[in-house]
């Protein structure tokens, strides 16, 4: 019976990272493909798609500004997020709970909601550079996972210790950069990873605010899918895989997956 | 450590220069709760000073003003001659020891004692020279290179002392640095600490609900109550001659039998209580409500000559017995107060129920005031 019970649980959990990795796996196969169309199993392999790559002008500038606007706008909110975390925990603002929640709300939203709430605001308040109207965007899409494992590690963390460093000589955002970050530096990683990724694959915000020659990563690969559907859409996303594993290491090597896992 | 306790220098309070730490009519308010009432305390160079009393009497606010934490609504806080009031929290030079040590758990034992020289700007090879002194200081030589995370408790707290006192502060502050050790430690860590402080001859402040902890380490103790300095005197000042009920009830254990000053005369006044009439030092309108203070261990089993003592007959209630001592609670046939009295070897025939005459000597009760004119 207990054979039964381990060998069926084992059949899950393979069924289970079959569902989630193959999906990954057919792309990373088809990005290969020697085709001209988005076929799986593909008839035979080549890397034609990755060389197309670099003749797609349109693909990496809208890889370039996504990769821009989700270092930018994750930056910005570690910053502002982290400034008003503290303000929230130190209970140093009225209704720091209402803030907190506040702050948190984006993320409760349907993105649709906010995209036309931010394509309205920036015409009523006359902004019409698309590039600054998706950074303050991207800002607010962000701020929730910032302010989710800030709040969480600064809970943990001793105030006090600021203040020793205070009596030891340091000003008071000097000692918040030298003793409160590198203390809830696990936070702000695993944060600012959210953070980037939601910014960078975002397309329901994004697409009420883009234009026709500012476009963000999700929505030209959308476009070029719906225009001419090849492998080339393969051969970036294999590409984005590849990245998204190497930040991993880098997470990893920096403060450790298992610190960063805990917040 | 504790034949080390021996050879300290005996009563260096004259030496100590009046009016180092000059603390002047300090207000300080949280909303509509006054935490400090227009305090003054002077402390002198060189001298530690306890600031005693229960949570909330405003005992951490202090510290945390004169340390620059907390700004001050009225008053002022000079050190040495120089008026801190409006100086940065971290241009004071002021040591703080807190109470969890708030040590920096992402660096080193030697790099947290170097935290403050590098914020001064000493220079590398000096710091190092530094942080050595200061780990033999506290004797953790061996421990510069470990984790802090890994230290026990006493461990922490040497180092905590060693980082506050490596940059040579101008005066130093301890919040309750032995609340989270256990007492076996405190009492070690105690003697030592005050060992370490006195042969630097740092001015130290020391903030501790425990009475215990403020007789053994301090030159003088502030016994604090609702935001304000109720008696600020030695140990020995504080303890036999407490000048307010609270000092005496905070400070030690004590007796208190209430009762109506019925005459007196030559500074001493007889006192009607549940106990019979008793006589005490001091100086009080006939017909006023009194209480009067005795130490337990003013209070001796049998008659003494009537001049000297109050002699007082009652019946054993109960029988607490603490190995090297013993303490009797002590009634009298009208219900109400208790003599509380300690005894070092117990005669065979105290027993609860057991009646037995005890005497004090008149020299050894307080009177004071009944508060708030309370009917006891």
């Amino acid at each position: 019976m207990a054979l039964f019970g381990s060998l069926f649980c084992r059949l899950v959990l393979g069924l289970v990272i079959a569902f989630l990795f193959l999906p990954i796996l057919i792309v990373l196969t088809v990005s290969f493909s020697s085709s001209a169309v988005f076929a799986f199993p593909p008839p035979g392999f080549s890397l034609r798609w990755y060389a197309s790559l670099g003749k797609a002008d349109s693909m990496l500038q809208a890889v370039w500004l996504s990769t821009q606007i989700a270092a930018l706008s994750t930056a910005i909110s570690l910053v502002l997020g982290t400034l008003c975390a503290i303000a929230i925990t130190r209970g140093m603002i009225p209704g720091a709970k209402a803030v907190a929640t506040f702050m948190a709300s984006p993320l409760m939203l349907p993105g649709l909601v906010l995209g036309i709430a931010f394509l309205q605001a920036a015409r009523d308040f006359g902004l019409r550079d698309t590039y600054s109207t998706l950074l303050i965007a991207h800002v607010v899409i962000t701020m929730p996972f910032i302010m989710r494992t800030v709040l969480a590690s600064l809970s943990l963390f001793d105030f006090a210790m600021v203040d020793a460093a205070r009596m030891l000589g340091r000003s008071y955002p000097a000692a918040l950069w030298t003793v409160l970050v590198p203390n809830i530096l696990p936070g702000f990683v695993s944060g600012g990873l959210f953070a980037f990724i939601a910014s960078f694959d975002n397309y329901p915000v994004s697409i009420f605010l883009v234009d026709v020659r500012t476009k963000t990563l999700p929505i030209q690969l959308l476009n070029q899918v719906e225009m001419s559907p090849d492998p080339t859409v393969a051969a970036i996303s294999a590409l984005l895989i590849l990245g998204t594993i190497a930040a991993l290491i880098v997470c990893d090597r920096l403060v450790g997956l298992k610190r960063m896992a805990s917040i | 450590m504790s034949q080390q306790a021996t050879a300290l220098p005996p009563a260096a309070e004259a030496q100590h220069e009046p009016g180092y730490l000059a603390v002047s009519n300090v207000t300080k308010r949280f909303g509509a709760a006054t935490v400090l009432d227009s305090l003054s305390l002077s402390v002198g160079r060189a001298e530690f000073v306890s600031l005693l009393g229960p949570s909330g009497c405003g005992k951490t606010t202090l510290l945390r003003l004169i340390a620059g934490l907390l700004a001050p609504d009225q008053g002022a806080i000079e050190v040495g001659g120089r008026d801190l009031t409006r100086v940065a929290a971290h241009r004071r030079n002021i040591g703080v020891v807190f109470q969890n040590y708030a040590l920096f758990p992402h660096l080193t034992v030697a790099e947290n004692i170097a935290y403050g020289l590098r914020a001064k700007g000493v220079p590398k090879g000096e710091q190092a020279k530094k942080v050595a002194d200061a780990l033999g200081l506290v004797r953790m030589e061996a421990f510069a290179d470990r984790a802090v995370t890994a230290l026990s408790g006493g461990q922490q707290q040497r180092i905590a002392v060693a980082r506050a006192v490596v940059v040579e502060p101008s005066l130093l502050l301890l919040d309750e640095p032995f609340s989270a050790l256990d007492r076996k430690l405190r009492e070690t860590m105690q003697i030592e600490l005050r060992h370490i402080l006195r042969n630097l001859g740092i001015t130290s402040i020391f903030v501790t609900h425990d009475q215990d902890e403020a007789l053994v380490m301090s030159d003088r103790i502030a016994v604090m109550n609702e935001g304000r300095i109720e008696h600020l005197g030695t140990p020995s000042e504080v303890y036999a001659r407490p000048k307010s009920l609270y000092t005496m009830e905070f400070v030690g254990q004590s007796s208190r039998i209430g009762g109506v000053v019925t005459g007196g005369r030559d500074g001493i006044v007889e006192i009607d209580t549940p106990f019979g009439l008793v006589r005490a030092p001091g100086h009080f309108l006939t017909g006023s409500k009194v209480v009067v203070g005795v130490r337990p261990e003013a209070i001796a089993a049998g008659e003494g000559p009537a001049g000297e003592y109050n002699t007082v007959r009652g019946t054993v209630a109960e029988v607490i017995y603490f190995g090297s001592r013993t303490l009797l609670h002590f009634r009298t046939a009208r219900e109400g107060d208790r003599l509380h009295v300690e005894l070092n070897r117990l005669p065979d025939t105290v027993a609860p129920g057991v009646e037995m005459t005890v005497r004090w000597r008149l020299d050894d009760s307080r009177v004071f005031p009944a508060p708030g004119g309370a009917d006891r």
